[in-house]
Protein backbone atom coordinates (compact mmCIF):
# COMPACT_ATOMS: atom_id res chain seq x y z
CA UNK A 1 0.00 0.00 0.00
CA UNK A 2 1.59 3.23 -1.14
CA UNK A 3 1.66 6.29 1.11
CA UNK A 4 2.50 9.91 0.38
CA UNK A 5 5.35 11.73 2.15
CA UNK A 6 2.90 13.38 4.50
CA UNK A 7 1.80 9.95 5.71
CA UNK A 8 -1.67 10.25 4.24
CA UNK A 9 -2.86 7.32 2.14
CA UNK A 10 -2.83 7.93 -1.59
CA UNK A 11 -6.05 7.28 -3.49
CA UNK A 12 -6.35 3.71 -4.68
CA UNK A 13 -6.47 3.49 -8.47
CA UNK A 14 -9.75 2.27 -9.93
CA UNK A 15 -9.28 -1.35 -10.96
CA UNK A 16 -11.19 -4.55 -11.58
CA UNK A 17 -12.32 -6.37 -8.44
CA UNK A 18 -11.38 -9.74 -9.94
CA UNK A 19 -9.44 -10.79 -13.03
CA UNK A 20 -11.63 -10.42 -16.08
CA UNK A 21 -11.67 -12.98 -18.87
CA UNK A 22 -9.31 -11.07 -21.15
CA UNK A 23 -6.35 -10.86 -18.78
CA UNK A 24 -5.66 -14.59 -18.63
CA UNK A 25 -3.01 -16.37 -20.65
CA UNK A 26 -4.57 -19.50 -22.13
CA UNK A 27 -4.26 -22.48 -19.83
CA UNK A 28 -6.46 -25.49 -19.19
CA UNK A 29 -6.98 -24.66 -15.51
CA UNK A 30 -8.02 -21.14 -16.48
CA UNK A 31 -10.40 -22.62 -19.05
CA UNK A 32 -11.95 -25.08 -16.56
CA UNK A 33 -12.31 -22.30 -14.00
CA UNK A 34 -14.18 -20.12 -16.50
CA UNK A 35 -16.22 -23.13 -17.61
CA UNK A 36 -17.24 -23.77 -14.00
CA UNK A 37 -18.86 -20.35 -13.95
CA UNK A 38 -20.32 -20.71 -17.44
CA UNK A 39 -21.80 -24.14 -16.63
CA UNK A 40 -23.02 -22.85 -13.28
CA UNK A 41 -24.88 -20.11 -15.12
CA UNK A 42 -26.14 -22.70 -17.61
CA UNK A 43 -27.43 -24.78 -14.70
CA UNK A 44 -29.41 -21.74 -13.57
CA UNK A 45 -31.12 -21.75 -16.97
CA UNK A 46 -31.63 -25.51 -16.60
CA UNK A 47 -33.23 -25.01 -13.19
CA UNK A 48 -35.61 -22.42 -14.65
CA UNK A 49 -36.51 -24.88 -17.44
CA UNK A 50 -37.22 -27.74 -15.02
CA UNK A 51 -39.35 -25.48 -12.82
CA UNK A 52 -41.19 -24.35 -15.99
CA UNK A 53 -41.83 -28.04 -16.77
CA UNK A 54 -43.23 -28.59 -13.27
CA UNK A 55 -45.43 -25.48 -13.44
CA UNK A 56 -46.79 -26.46 -16.88
CA UNK A 57 -47.61 -29.89 -15.48
CA UNK A 58 -49.48 -28.32 -12.57
CA UNK A 59 -51.43 -26.02 -14.89
CA UNK A 60 -52.97 -28.93 -16.75
CA UNK A 61 -52.90 -30.92 -19.95
CA UNK A 62 -53.03 -27.93 -22.30
CA UNK A 63 -50.15 -26.06 -20.66
CA UNK A 64 -48.10 -29.27 -20.53
CA UNK A 65 -48.64 -29.89 -24.24
CA UNK A 66 -47.65 -26.27 -24.96
CA UNK A 67 -44.43 -26.71 -22.97
CA UNK A 68 -43.63 -29.96 -24.79
CA UNK A 69 -44.22 -28.27 -28.15
CA UNK A 70 -40.98 -26.47 -27.42
CA UNK A 71 -39.27 -28.98 -25.10
CA UNK A 72 -39.71 -31.96 -27.42
CA UNK A 73 -38.91 -30.05 -30.62
CA UNK A 74 -35.51 -30.40 -32.33
CA UNK A 75 -34.52 -26.96 -30.98
CA UNK A 76 -35.72 -27.99 -27.53
CA UNK A 77 -33.63 -31.16 -27.72
CA UNK A 78 -30.52 -29.11 -28.53
CA UNK A 79 -31.28 -26.84 -25.57
CA UNK A 80 -31.77 -29.84 -23.24
CA UNK A 81 -28.55 -31.39 -24.52
CA UNK A 82 -26.56 -28.21 -23.82
CA UNK A 83 -28.22 -27.80 -20.41
CA UNK A 84 -27.44 -31.41 -19.47
CA UNK A 85 -23.85 -30.96 -20.67
CA UNK A 86 -23.55 -27.81 -18.56
CA UNK A 87 -25.08 -29.55 -15.56
CA UNK A 88 -22.80 -32.60 -15.73
CA UNK A 89 -19.64 -30.56 -16.39
CA UNK A 90 -20.55 -28.35 -13.42
CA UNK A 91 -21.11 -31.50 -11.33
CA UNK A 92 -17.70 -32.98 -12.18
CA UNK A 93 -16.15 -29.52 -11.79
CA UNK A 94 -17.66 -29.55 -8.30
CA UNK A 95 -15.99 -32.89 -7.60
CA UNK A 96 -12.72 -31.20 -8.59
CA UNK A 97 -13.42 -28.54 -5.97
CA UNK A 98 -14.02 -31.22 -3.33
CA UNK A 99 -10.64 -32.77 -4.17
CA UNK A 100 -9.03 -29.35 -3.75
CA UNK A 101 -10.91 -28.93 -0.47
CA UNK A 102 -9.23 -32.10 0.78
CA UNK A 103 -5.89 -30.40 0.11
CA UNK A 104 -5.02 -32.49 -2.95
CA UNK A 105 -4.42 -31.71 -6.61
CA UNK A 106 -2.61 -28.41 -6.26
CA UNK A 107 0.65 -29.12 -8.08
CA UNK A 108 0.56 -27.66 -11.62
CA UNK A 109 0.70 -31.16 -13.15
CA UNK A 110 -2.13 -32.53 -10.98
CA UNK A 111 -4.21 -29.40 -11.46
CA UNK A 112 -3.89 -29.72 -15.25
CA UNK A 113 -4.89 -33.39 -15.16
CA UNK A 114 -7.77 -32.68 -12.81
CA UNK A 115 -9.04 -29.91 -15.07
CA UNK A 116 -8.92 -32.18 -18.12
CA UNK A 117 -10.44 -35.26 -16.49
CA UNK A 118 -13.20 -33.40 -14.71
CA UNK A 119 -14.38 -31.89 -18.00
CA UNK A 120 -13.96 -35.22 -19.82
CA UNK A 121 -15.97 -37.00 -17.12
CA UNK A 122 -18.72 -34.39 -17.46
CA UNK A 123 -18.87 -35.06 -21.19
CA UNK A 124 -18.93 -38.84 -20.64
CA UNK A 125 -21.78 -38.53 -18.11
CA UNK A 126 -23.73 -36.38 -20.58
CA UNK A 127 -23.26 -38.88 -23.41
CA UNK A 128 -24.22 -41.76 -21.09
CA UNK A 129 -27.35 -39.85 -20.03
CA UNK A 130 -28.41 -39.32 -23.66
CA UNK A 131 -27.53 -42.90 -24.55
CA UNK A 132 -29.97 -43.99 -21.80
CA UNK A 133 -32.63 -41.60 -23.15
CA UNK A 134 -32.34 -42.91 -26.70
CA UNK A 135 -32.00 -46.52 -25.53
CA UNK A 136 -35.32 -46.19 -23.70
CA UNK A 137 -36.88 -45.80 -27.14
CA UNK A 138 -39.13 -42.97 -25.93
CA UNK A 139 -36.83 -40.20 -27.11
CA UNK A 140 -35.94 -39.82 -30.77
CA UNK A 141 -34.90 -37.07 -33.11
CA UNK B 1 -12.47 9.01 -5.74
CA UNK B 2 -14.73 7.75 -3.00
CA UNK B 3 -13.13 7.18 0.36
CA UNK B 4 -15.12 3.95 0.64
CA UNK B 5 -12.91 2.64 -2.14
CA UNK B 6 -9.79 3.37 -0.11
CA UNK B 7 -8.56 0.20 1.58
CA UNK B 8 -6.76 2.07 4.36
CA UNK B 9 -9.87 4.10 5.02
CA UNK B 10 -11.84 1.03 5.91
CA UNK B 11 -12.44 0.35 9.55
CA UNK B 12 -11.12 -2.68 11.35
CA UNK B 13 -14.74 -3.72 11.98
CA UNK B 14 -15.27 -3.86 8.23
CA UNK B 15 -12.27 -6.12 7.73
CA UNK B 16 -13.38 -8.42 10.50
CA UNK B 17 -16.72 -9.20 8.89
CA UNK B 18 -15.25 -12.23 7.13
CA UNK B 19 -14.28 -13.62 10.53
CA UNK B 20 -17.95 -14.34 11.20
CA UNK B 21 -19.48 -14.87 7.78
CA UNK B 22 -16.85 -16.19 5.35
CA UNK B 23 -16.73 -19.76 6.65
CA UNK B 24 -20.52 -19.99 6.75
CA UNK B 25 -20.88 -19.34 3.04
CA UNK B 26 -17.98 -21.63 2.23
CA UNK B 27 -19.55 -24.45 4.25
CA UNK B 28 -23.00 -23.83 2.73
CA UNK B 29 -21.50 -24.06 -0.77
CA UNK B 30 -20.00 -27.45 0.09
CA UNK B 31 -23.10 -28.74 1.85
CA UNK B 32 -25.38 -27.79 -1.05
CA UNK B 33 -22.94 -29.18 -3.63
CA UNK B 34 -22.77 -32.58 -1.90
CA UNK B 35 -26.56 -32.79 -1.55
CA UNK B 36 -27.09 -31.63 -5.14
CA UNK B 37 -24.60 -34.13 -6.56
CA UNK B 38 -26.85 -36.90 -5.22
CA UNK B 39 -30.14 -35.20 -6.09
CA UNK B 40 -29.15 -34.30 -9.67
CA UNK B 41 -28.33 -37.96 -10.34
CA UNK B 42 -31.87 -38.75 -9.13
CA UNK B 43 -33.18 -35.99 -11.42
CA UNK B 44 -31.27 -37.46 -14.38
CA UNK B 45 -32.60 -40.94 -13.56
CA UNK B 46 -36.16 -39.58 -13.29
CA UNK B 47 -35.78 -37.69 -16.57
CA UNK B 48 -34.87 -40.95 -18.34
CA UNK B 49 -37.89 -42.64 -16.72
CA UNK B 50 -40.32 -39.84 -17.61
CA UNK B 51 -39.10 -38.76 -21.06
CA UNK B 52 -41.72 -39.38 -23.73
CA UNK B 53 -44.11 -40.82 -21.15
CA UNK B 54 -46.81 -38.19 -21.58
CA UNK B 55 -48.90 -36.04 -19.25
CA UNK B 56 -50.56 -38.75 -17.13
CA UNK B 57 -47.30 -40.50 -16.32
CA UNK B 58 -45.61 -37.21 -15.38
CA UNK B 59 -48.56 -36.24 -13.18
CA UNK B 60 -48.55 -39.62 -11.41
CA UNK B 61 -44.79 -39.23 -10.85
CA UNK B 62 -45.14 -35.81 -9.19
CA UNK B 63 -48.15 -37.00 -7.16
CA UNK B 64 -46.13 -39.74 -5.50
CA UNK B 65 -45.22 -38.32 -2.03
CA UNK B 66 -41.57 -39.44 -2.17
CA UNK B 67 -41.05 -37.82 -5.59
CA UNK B 68 -42.82 -34.62 -4.51
CA UNK B 69 -40.62 -34.45 -1.42
CA UNK B 70 -37.45 -34.99 -3.44
CA UNK B 71 -38.55 -32.35 -5.99
CA UNK B 72 -39.08 -29.86 -3.15
CA UNK B 73 -35.72 -30.76 -1.60
CA UNK B 74 -33.95 -30.46 -4.96
CA UNK B 75 -35.55 -27.05 -5.54
CA UNK B 76 -34.48 -25.74 -2.13
CA UNK B 77 -30.88 -26.90 -2.44
CA UNK B 78 -30.57 -25.95 -6.13
CA UNK B 79 -31.94 -22.44 -5.51
CA UNK B 80 -29.74 -22.02 -2.43
CA UNK B 81 -26.65 -23.12 -4.40
CA UNK B 82 -27.66 -20.94 -7.37
CA UNK B 83 -28.18 -17.94 -5.09
CA UNK B 84 -24.68 -18.23 -3.63
CA UNK B 85 -23.06 -18.89 -7.00
CA UNK B 86 -24.69 -16.02 -8.88
CA UNK B 87 -24.04 -13.71 -5.93
CA UNK B 88 -20.36 -14.62 -5.89
CA UNK B 89 -19.94 -13.92 -9.61
CA UNK B 90 -21.76 -10.59 -9.40
CA UNK B 91 -19.77 -9.54 -6.32
CA UNK B 92 -16.56 -10.36 -8.21
CA UNK B 93 -17.27 -8.01 -11.08
CA UNK B 94 -19.47 -5.18 -9.79
CA UNK B 95 -19.12 -2.83 -6.87
CA UNK B 96 -21.76 -0.67 -5.22
CA UNK B 97 -21.48 2.12 -7.79
CA UNK B 98 -21.85 -0.28 -10.69
CA UNK B 99 -25.25 -1.58 -9.73
CA UNK B 100 -24.21 -4.37 -7.36
CA UNK B 101 -27.31 -3.80 -5.22
CA UNK B 102 -29.60 -4.07 -8.22
CA UNK B 103 -28.04 -7.33 -9.43
CA UNK B 104 -28.21 -8.80 -5.93
CA UNK B 105 -31.89 -7.85 -5.82
CA UNK B 106 -32.49 -9.57 -9.19
CA UNK B 107 -30.79 -12.73 -7.92
CA UNK B 108 -32.91 -12.66 -4.77
CA UNK B 109 -36.05 -12.14 -6.86
CA UNK B 110 -35.19 -15.04 -9.20
CA UNK B 111 -34.55 -17.31 -6.21
CA UNK B 112 -37.85 -16.33 -4.63
CA UNK B 113 -39.82 -16.83 -7.88
CA UNK B 114 -38.30 -20.28 -8.43
CA UNK B 115 -39.10 -21.42 -4.88
CA UNK B 116 -42.65 -20.03 -4.92
CA UNK B 117 -43.30 -21.50 -8.38
CA UNK B 118 -42.09 -24.94 -7.27
CA UNK B 119 -44.13 -24.80 -4.08
CA UNK B 120 -47.25 -23.62 -5.90
CA UNK B 121 -46.88 -26.28 -8.62
CA UNK B 122 -46.47 -29.07 -6.05
CA UNK B 123 -49.50 -27.73 -4.15
CA UNK B 124 -51.64 -27.57 -7.30
CA UNK B 125 -50.72 -31.10 -8.36
CA UNK B 126 -51.59 -32.47 -4.93
CA UNK B 127 -54.80 -30.43 -4.67
CA UNK B 128 -56.25 -32.00 -7.81
CA UNK B 129 -57.72 -35.31 -6.75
Amino acid sequence: MSQTASGKPSPTPRRALSPHLQVWRWHITMFSSIMHRVTGFGSTVGLIMVVAWLVSLALGHQAYTAFLTFAASPLGMIVWFLLSLGGFVHLTGGVRHWIWDLGAGFTPKNADQLAFWSMAAGLVLTLAFWACLFASGKVSL
Amino acid sequence: MSSKRDLIGRSVADWKKSEHHGAGTWLAERLTSVVLAVLTLWVAYSAVKLAGGGYEAALAFVKAPLNAGLIGLTAIFAVWHMYMGLRMVVEDYFDKREGLGFYLFLIFLLSLVLLVATGAALYLVHQAA
